[in-house]
């Protein structure tokens, strides 16, 4: 004899997962945009040291991305 | 304070045979930052060095060459009379030089001797185990003497080829030495290559191995010990001239400094001119300095700023003195240009104000300001100061909004009154005073302190209004920047157009919650695009995604503050929640705890000051800079020497 179990979602369960998938993915996207950025603003830096400020800012750009997400995970719990 | 020091630019002209008084006034005033002259299409020449040039550069050369020998290092010292150094001087560079040399040498033979022994031993080492005396392996007419590492014991392999022969072999390190009569050496040689023998060197010495390797030993530790007596020797040599070196070094390098001077400067046959820049406050005291080495032959005049000029103009900052540790963030984006605004007093505000936002822990600003004066105590480096400087006042603003938000390491001070019941706080009885509904979230209710975990939605509507505000500070200060630059229409197309642009959303929104028609927000709104275009060409409308973005951007006040709060409170639960709780048994498992405890705190005490530091960094040079700034100023550096370990003359 097969038995049909009903599985229920869980809303809350699906709120966390949700929030989960918004800062994680987010995460991977900023650490991609910031690997090719870092890369070239330190060989900038080694070439010349005053650009340290203007790396810098350019590196953390894409912070923005997990930022957001964070944001977003923060008003769907 | 919000502009840069108002410079004069200068030019000294006079007869040749005083340049070198003028020079040597300029030097030591300190105050003129000589512009170089270049001889591209000029009828002017560059000036040719001091003569006393080239041999004040060989005793320079001499004096540091002795300083790297001896390590002598920058501390701060007494300061010595220029005129007694001086006259030392030859006498001392000669006798250290000498003395120094003869060190060296000494010690040179001593190291080649160290090596020399070194290898031998090496070479020795294999012949120990045998430990037959090396005369024994050479000088026979009949005999063929093999000596080295072979694989496994030749004995039986040998004895097959012949029956006269005598074998040491030392298992344990594989090496053996075989004594065979000529004849069969040929055929013994054969059988040990399938033995993979390797050849030794027989060392050239004589004697017993195991009694030679003592021997050296023994002259090993003798040389080291006339080594040591040579550092000590050289140590004591730096202490004694240790002071000497640096005032000789300091002085000769501010000779040289004077004496290559007239390369920087034009010259006719037999006149000079210096052209440069100086402080406009400062000029009469410059123009009196000047004439009073010259006896007044050497002309100074102010020359008018043209604006291809604004370019080039150095720039010193003109800040209060609480406000100079700031100019260290300004420099690590550009100096400010001649005609901007500086905007380090602003920074001074909003910085720290933003750090403190971020991290609001009593706890972190107490230990990271104990850190911070620590370490200003402790380190009198010029390069950190300021860095310890600005990381308390980060502080201090962070103590405040740790009141503010009643935190504590991750604690909350106050208990919580919420949906599932009450949390307590660290101090008993403390409850946390309910003010009013906040205005932005459904059941979020502000008092005090605000609990930042549970006004999430508040504070990001809060962030980004104060974002909103910071952004438009920066139009503003940028309006005033193009009105300074371009003229009124300038700013108000370029800078007042986003302004406009703002408003027309602001009247957009309240349209839509009805209390106006929605019409009129978006005909201000078209009127700012259209005047963006005017101002900024194509690239204006393009930027306007960027007011959403650059203020959304503020919320990372809130969650990377969140961030830091989550860390110390699951540092805290691990610790005293789930290997110890308080009131249980006291045992292993407490310190085990306080262990967990200190560690994951300093591990966040140190993401304190990266994460806050760089966030609050970035709001002010992404978000704020990018609304006015260019920078990119020329640092104004003028000829002379701040004195360190000798008097002025």
């Amino acid at each position: 004899m097969v038995t049909e179990t009903v599985t229920m979602m869980d809303p809350a369960g699906l709120k966390a997962i949700g929030a989960a998938l918004a800062v994680g993915l987010t995460g991977l996207a900023s650490g991609i945009a910031e690997k090719d950025i870092g890369t070239a603003a330190i060989g900038a830096m080694a070439e010349n040291e005053a650009l340290f400020g203007k790396g810098l800012i350019l590196t953390v750009i894409p912070e923005t991305i997990v930022i957001f997400g964070l944001v977003v995970a923060l008003l769907s719990l | 304070m919000l502009k840069p020091k108002q410079m004069t630019r200068a030019v000294i002209v006079g007869h040749k045979n005083i340049l070198e008084e003028t020079v040597d006034a300029l030097h030591k005033a300190n105050l003129f930052h000589i512009e170089d002259f270049n001889e591209d299409g000029s009828d002017l020449k560059i000036g040719k060095p001091f003569e006393s040039g080239s041999e004040t550069s060989k005793k320079l050369v001499k004096i540091r060459s002795i300083a790297s020998l001896l390590g002598v290092k920058d501390v701060a010292v007494e300061k010595q009379s220029p005129a007694a150094v001086c006259s030392q001087l030859d006498n001392c560079l000669d006798t250290l030089d000498e003395e120094l040399e003869v060190l060296a040498e000494k010690k040179r033979v001593l190291e080649a001797e160290l090596k020399e022994i070194s290898s031998s031993r090496k070479e020795l080492l294999p012949f120990t185990t045998i430990d037959l005396d090396l005369d024994l392996y050479r000088g026979y007419e009949s005999l063929a003497v093999f000596a080295g590492h072979v694989k496994g014991d030749p004995t039986p392999s040998i004895s097959q080829v012949t029956s006269s022969y005598k074998l040491y072999y030392d298992q344990h390190s594989g090496i053996a030495v075989i004594f065979v009569i000529k004849d069969k050496a040929a055929e013994v040689s054969e059988v040990l290559a399938k033995a993979l023998f390797k050849e030794l060197k027989v060392p050239a010495l004589s004697g017993v191995p195991s009694e030679l390797i003592a021997g050296l030993e023994l002259k090993e530790a003798d040389i080291t010990r006339h080594m040591e007596a040579i550092d000590a020797e050289i140590e004591t040599l730096k202490l004694k001239y240790a002071d000497f070196i640096l005032a000789s070094n300091e002085l000769l390098s501010i000779e040289i400094e004077k004496s290559q001077a007239p390369l920087r400067i034009a010259t006719t046959e037999s006149s000079f001119l210096i052209d440069g820049w100086l402080p406009t406050d400062q000029y009469s005291e410059m123009e009196q300095t000047v004439s009073a080495a010259t006896n007044g032959r050497a002309f100074v005049s102010s020359q008018e700023i043209t604006k291809p000029d604004i370019k080039k103009v150095p720039i010193e900052y003109d800040n209060p003195k609480v406000v100079t540790p700031l100019q260290e963030i300004m420099n690590l984006y550009g100096r400010p240009t001649y005609k901007e605004i500086d905007p380090s007093s602003l920074i001074f505000i909003t910085f720290p104000l933003f750090y403190g936002m971020i991290l609001g822990d009593i706890g972190y600003a107490l230990i990271l300001l104990g850190f911070a004066l620590a370490i200003k105590k402790l380190v009198s480096s010029d390069a950190v100061k300021p860095l310890m400087n600005i990381l308390i006042y980060c502080q201090i603003s962070t103590l405040f909004f740790g009141i503010l938000y009643g935190e504590f390491l991750g604690y909350s001070l106050a208990s919580y009154h919420g949906e599932h019941g009450t949390t307590p706080g660290l101090i008993q009885g403390f409850d946390t005073i309910e003010l009013l509904a906040s205005p932005f979230a459904a059941g979020e209710i502000i008092g005090f302190p605000l609990h930042r975990t549970h006004l999430v939605m508040t504070f990001i509507v809060a962030t980004v209004l104060v974002g909103l505000i910071h952004i438009n500070i920066g139009y503003l200060v940028g309006f005033i920047n193009e009105n300074r630059k371009h003229g009124i229409s300038a700013a108000i197309f370029e800078k007042g157009s986003w302004i406009v642009v703002e408003f027309g959303i602001l009247l957009a929104v309240l349209g839509y919650l009805g209390m106006l028609p929605v019409i009129v927000g978006a005909i201000v709104f078209l009127i700012g695009v259209v005047m963006l275009v005017k101002g900024e060409g194509v690239k204006g409308p393009v930027e306007l995604p960027s007011l959403l973005s650059n203020s959304l951007s503020y919320t990372r006040i809130i969650a990377v503050g969140l961030s830091s709060i989550y860390i110390a409170s699951t540092v805290n639960l691990i610790a005293f929640g789930m290997i110890w709780q308080p009131g249980s048994p006291i045992g292993v498992m407490t310190i085990f705890a306080i262990v967990v405890f200190i560690f994951g705190h300093t591990l966040n005490t140190a993401l304190s000051i990266i994460a806050p530091g760089l966030h609050a960094l970035r709001l002010q040079y992404v978000e704020f800079f990018g609304k006015f700034y260019e920078g990119g100023g020329r640092k104004y550096d003028p000829f002379g020497y701040i004195r360190k370990y000798t008097e002025e003359k």
